[in-house]
């Protein structure tokens, strides 16, 4: 038997490599942002070519794909969605408004940072970023998790209270059942 | 029977199976991009989707039928591929379990699978599973209509009711059964997209209107199990079929050949479809496809 | 003696039951568990026997024919039971000795019946059977007025027919033995055949329910108490087939009479394809189980009439296995109503999470219903099917083919809306079915199990009692079928190979990433990220079939029932138009006295 972390980081290259190369996506069409999604799936950008395709519900995807401005009222879905889906997950902050509020910074219903409530793995800027750019996007991706540094199912078990923390101060009446892993 | 060789060459055969199912779903996901004037993905695409779904770090089921639903289709497949032959030349390799039953058994022993499938999604509680299994059971009775009435012309014509019998009617008389039996032919290959749950029949597992029917739950290694059933399953099909009209084939390239052959019809049927509702889809079957149906039972009993 | 006398203990004992019952509860519970105890180590002990007794000229015999006794293993075993079953499940209700005594008396009658060898006992326990079967229909439940006197209505008709075909056999032959009948009628005129055949058919299928005298059976199933439904479903209407069987084959096949086997054959296939379409719409799941009860009888019919040898192995075969199954079902709908008082799809759900041995038992039985491997319906739907092949019944297949796909539709329904689908805090304290329920569902069920694998502990029986039928020689082996093409399955094979895969693939699934494996609650689903509050269910119950409705739903509008309704009412009409004549007036009917008398005279003077 060879060394237990040697064949372990075999192991971890080879799901690494098909973790990469499989993306199913559960676009969560929030904002603006979600019209530029068509284009990238279909046959113009063709995300499938990297084995990047939408997947239907939570339990069967990977990649929770975050477009756009997100009002509190959505956050409290993002977030239960984003629980059911299975480890390892990722998301992807798609837009200005989910880095730092863009254009509707001061709105009074929608979130500025969405890494104060979610992890989230890889940002793509723009106001909108048009498909090249969400491809580009998606091979930042690719490249963390071959890496192995797209941890943000991690630090989200980690980091739990401090993110419950701040979803309860944006949702008054909270009803969610507790995350379960 | 030598449980030895049984045991080899059933795994051999599983793998071929699950091989060539894999690649003639790649190949569909990569046709229906070049049809839509895409790239597409590659075609060891699945492999790489079921490869990551097997290592997924976590996986939640919400009990004990939802836990055994996979297996119990995965079981189905394999236990029928095992009965089904892969060849016709009488090579002893690919025999399995091929002498030890009939078309009959084989009938319910291909829908076991799906009653598990549907006791698994009923387990969930996602009412979009329960709706699914609803309509694929709906459309079951369409399909199976057709089809069963092409083999019942088959058994009684040719006075046998196993898959080797009817294979070896075909090896000696040298013409295959879908050119002495056009009818029933026709019949059973319309009921084929059907039992792929291709479009036009695939409001079963429509993602926009049911999110995915009775697969919205399963995620992770149950997923992963359902898509390595689904490539075996999909050869059982089409070797079934290839067996029973086309005269089976004397070594794999030739399987290939023709399994392929069969396969673009619902795929490229598919392609071009809309989505039926499911009494469309069932009135469907019971039109045209029954007609001929009767025409091949009328020219058997002629 | 030792025949006659198992009938006249329990008739016995049902009437110290009765008086058990009036004095202690208790006392009453341990005579019905005794007799449940004795019933079966009586009957598989004991040695045959014929005896015989002349009363006012007739000649009375009693004892089991090879082909009997089959059908007499089926109502010891499920009698015994079902009234194991019977003891907690009706231990709530009031009036228990009149239940009991009735059930018992039942099961005396259907022993008596399988061992009349004569017209007259045999109509005598037949009459027995069926007034013990009337008053436990009208014992409780809703509406008993209407589907009593329904039942009431169409066992009469039965009855009519077959005291009218006793009456005519004794003219005929002078002798009311069964087998004499048997051995003579191939020498009766044609006439003579038909209609004593046809009465006699009659009779028995309107106890078996087959079409169109089928009217009263989802109701009458559904009023009786579970556990006697069990008894009534699973082995009173196989009395029916006991005389289906002798008529199909014993006049039909055997006389090359072949056209009225033909003509069952098509009747029990449209009752079982309409049954089935009726079972996939219904809401209750008694009525559900009532109407496949129907279907699965269709069948029996099927290969009744088609009258080959392995058509009439399939029939026996599937009455003895649909006793077990629908023994089963029917148990497990009355341990539902007993924990939950439900029996409507929309009212229950998840059952599963509280009551798993129901749940395991009802879904062995459904599979064996559904007839899929490994279980032993695929045996008895094998059978069916081959001896259709063989016999080139083309379309008669394809309809059977039908109702066994609808089928699937039905025994799902009952699953999910039963056990599965998400759970609801009303069910919260429902237990388990207590274990003197559990036991003989769960015994039934290994049955099941060790059929699909050696059917030939059965086929050991069928083929001893079809050598009665004049079937010889049926050759049968321990787990291996053959079709008359020579085509055989090995059943050990396709069995074992299922369940060692489905074994092997347990042990991966359950070990990978078995620590990370969590199990959630059936409101923890992926519903577009809302999340599901307490008070919401969504659980999928109404409509169930819709779309499968909006296809069949242009044949589903004629319904017999209708038309019996309709002739009912015309019926009532003109006997209305009648009272009318009969006013209670005396001046009317001197009226009608001086009319009569004048056209006596008119007519009596143009005559002289």
């Amino acid at each position: 038997m060879v060394n237990d972390k040697e064949s372990q980081k075999i192991v971890d290259i080879i799901q690494n490599f098909a973790r990469q190369s499989s993306l199913f996506v559960l676009a969560y069409g929030t904002g603006c942002g979600a019209i530029e999604i068509p284009p990238t799936m279909t046959s113009r950008y063709d995300a499938e070519r990297f084995g990047i395709r939408g997947a239907a519900t939570p339990r069967q995807a990977d990649v929770l794909l975050i477009t756009g401005y997100l009002a509190t009222k959505s956050l409290k879905r993002v977030i239960r969605a984003y629980e059911q889906m299975q480890n390892p997950k990722y998301i992807i902050g798609f837009g200005s408004c989910t880095i730092n509020g863009g254009m509707y910074w001061d709105s009074y219903n929608t979130i500025n940072r969405l890494d104060m409530y979610i992890p989230v793995d890889v940002y793509i800027n723009g106001c909108m970023p048009r498909p090249e750019a969400v491809i580009a996007g998606f091979a930042k991706l690719q490249k963390l998790i071959q890496a192995g540094k797209a941890d943000g199912w991690d630090r989200y078990q980690k980091n739990l209270e401090f993110y419950r923390g701040n979803q309860k101060k944006i949702i008054h009446n909270w009803v969610m059942p507790d995350y379960n892993w | 029977m030598d449980i030895w060789k049984l045991l080899l060459t059933g795994s051999v055969t599983t793998v071929l199976a699950f091989v060539v199912g894999m690649l003639y779903m790649g190949l569909r996901r990569k046709i229906t991009a070049r049809v839509q004037n895409r790239v597409g993905p590659p075609i060891y695409q699945n492999f790489l989707d079921v490869m990551k779904l097997w290592s997924k770090k976590s996986s939640i089921n919400h009990g004990f039928m939802q836990h055994v639903a996979p297996l119990w289709m995965i079981a189905t497949s394999i236990t029928t591929l095992m009965f089904i032959p892969i060849l016709n030349n009488g090579s002893t390799f690919f025999t399995n379990l091929t002498f030890e039953g009939d078309l009959i058994m084989l009938l319910y022993l291909m829908v076991v699978g799906s009653l598990g499938m549907a006791l698994g999604a009923g387990q969930t509680g996602n009412p979009n599973s329960a709706i699914g299994v609803t309509r694929g059971l709906t459309q079951m009775v369409g399909f199976e209509i057709p089809w069963v009435m092409a083999l019942v012309a088959l058994m009684i014509q040719h006075r046998t009711t196993t898959v080797a019998g009817l294979l070896d009617v075909q090896v000696q008389s040298g013409t295959w059964l879908m050119l002495s039996s056009p009818f029933a032919f026709i019949a059973a290959l319309l009921a084929i997209p059907g039992m792929f749950r291709y479009s036009p029949f695939d409001i079963v597992g429509a993602p926009a209107e049911l999110a995915s029917g009775p697969i919205s739950e399963f995620g992770g290694k149950y997923l992963g199990t359902m898509m390595t059933n689904g490539a075996i399953f999909a050869f059982v099909k089409l070797t079934l079929f290839v067996d029973i009209f086309m005269g089976g084939a004397s070594n794999l390239g030739f399987l290939l050949l023709k399994t392929f052959a069969l396969y673009m019809f619902p795929v490229l049927w598919g392609l071009v479809s809309p989505r039926f509702r499911t009494e469309q889809a069932v009135r469907f079957f019971w039109g045209w496809p029954v007609f001929f149906g009767v025409l091949g039972l009328i020219q058997a009993a002629i | 003696m030792s025949n006659i006398i198992i009938i006249l203990a329990i008739f016995g004992w049902a009437i110290l039951t009765y008086i058990a019952f009036r004095l202690n509860k208790t006392l009453g519970n341990i005579f019905v568990g005794l007799i449940a105890v004795a019933l079966p180590v009586y009957y598989f002990t004991y040695v045959p026997e014929d005896y015989s007794f002349q009363v006012m000229g007739l000649t009375l015999q009693f004892g089991f024919t090879s082909f009997s006794s089959l059908f007499a293993i089926l109502v010891v075993i499920l009698g015994a039971l079902t009234l194991l079953y019977s003891i907690p499940y009706m231990n709530k209700k009031d009036r228990l000795g009149w239940f009991y005594l009735n059930f018992l008396f039942s099961i005396g009658g259907m022993l008596g019946i399988l061992m009349s060898k004569d017209f007259v006992s045999l109509f005598i326990f037949w009459e027995i059977m069926t007034w013990s079967s009337y008053l436990i229909v009208i014992f409780s439940g809703k509406k008993v007025n209407k589907v009593g006197v329904k039942y009431m209505v169409y066992s009469a008709i039965g009855a009519y027919a077959m005291l009218m075909a006793i009456v005519l056999i004794n003219k005929w032959s002078g002798t009311t033995n069964i087998s004499h009948f048997f051995e003579t009628f191939a020498d009766y005129s044609n006439g003579a055949k038909i209609l004593s055949s046809l009465l006699l058919l009659t009779a028995f299928a309107v106890k078996s329910a087959l079409m169109p005298l089928h009217v009263w059976a989802p109701n009458a199933y559904t009023n009786s108490p579970m556990s006697y439904t069990s008894l009534f479903s699973g082995a009173l209407s196989k009395m029916g087939i006991y005389g289906m069987a002798l008529v199909a084959i014993m006049l039909y096949t055997n006389t090359g009479m072949k056209f009225f086997g033909e003509a069952l054959a098509w009747l029990g296939a449209i009752t079982a394809v309409l049954a089935t379409f009726w079972a996939v719409f219904q809401t209750d799941i008694r009525k559900l189980l009532a109407y496949s009860s129907i279907g699965q009888l269709g069948y029996i019919a099927v290969g009744l009439g088609i009258g080959t040898e392995l058509g009439v192995m399939a029939a026996l075969f599937l009455a003895l296995l649909h006793g077990l199954f629908k023994g089963i079902l029917f148990m497990a709908a009355g341990a539902i109503e007993y924990r939950t008082g439900k029996t409507d799809f929309s009212e229950l759900r998840g059952l599963i999470w509280k009551m798993p041995v129901t749940f395991f038992s009802a879904l062995v039985a459904i599979i064996a219903l559904a007839g899929m491997p490994p279980l032993s319906g695929l045996i008895s739907k094998w059978l069916i099917y081959e001896a259709l092949l063989s016999s080139e019944h083309y379309f008669l297949i394809i309809l059977i083919f039908l109702s066994s796909t609808a089928a699937f539709l039905y025994c799902f329904h009952f699953l999910y809306g039963v056990f599965l689908g998400q759970r609801e805090d009303d069910i919260e304290d429902v237990k388990e079915a207590p274990a003197l329920m559990l036991v003989p569902m769960v015994l039934m069920s290994f049955g099941l199990l060790a059929l699909g694998t050696f059917p030939g502990l059965i086929f050991k029986h069928i083929s001893s009692s079809m050598s009665y039928l004049g079937f010889n020689d049926v050759t049968w082996e321990m787990s291996v079928l053959t079709n008359e093409w020579g085509n055989k399955i090995y059943l050990t094979h396709l069995n074992t190979m299922f369940m060692v895969v489905f074994a092997v693939f347990f042990v991966i699934i359950t070990l990978v990433a078995r620590k990370k494996t969590r199990r959630v609650g059936t409101k923890d689903i992926a519903n577009a990220g809302e999340p599901i509050l307490a008070e919401d269910n969504y659980h999928f119950s109404q409509d169930f079939y819709k779309p499968f409705w909006r296809v069949i739903s242009p044949v589903m509008k004629y319904r017999i029932e209708t038309f019996y309704n309709s002739f009912a009412n015309g019926i009532g009409e003109f006997f209305q138009f009648f009272r009318r004549v009969y006013t209670g007036n005396g001046q009317t009917y001197a009226l009608y006295v001086v009319i009569f008398l004048t056209i006596l005279f008119i007519v009596g003077a143009t005559l002289i």
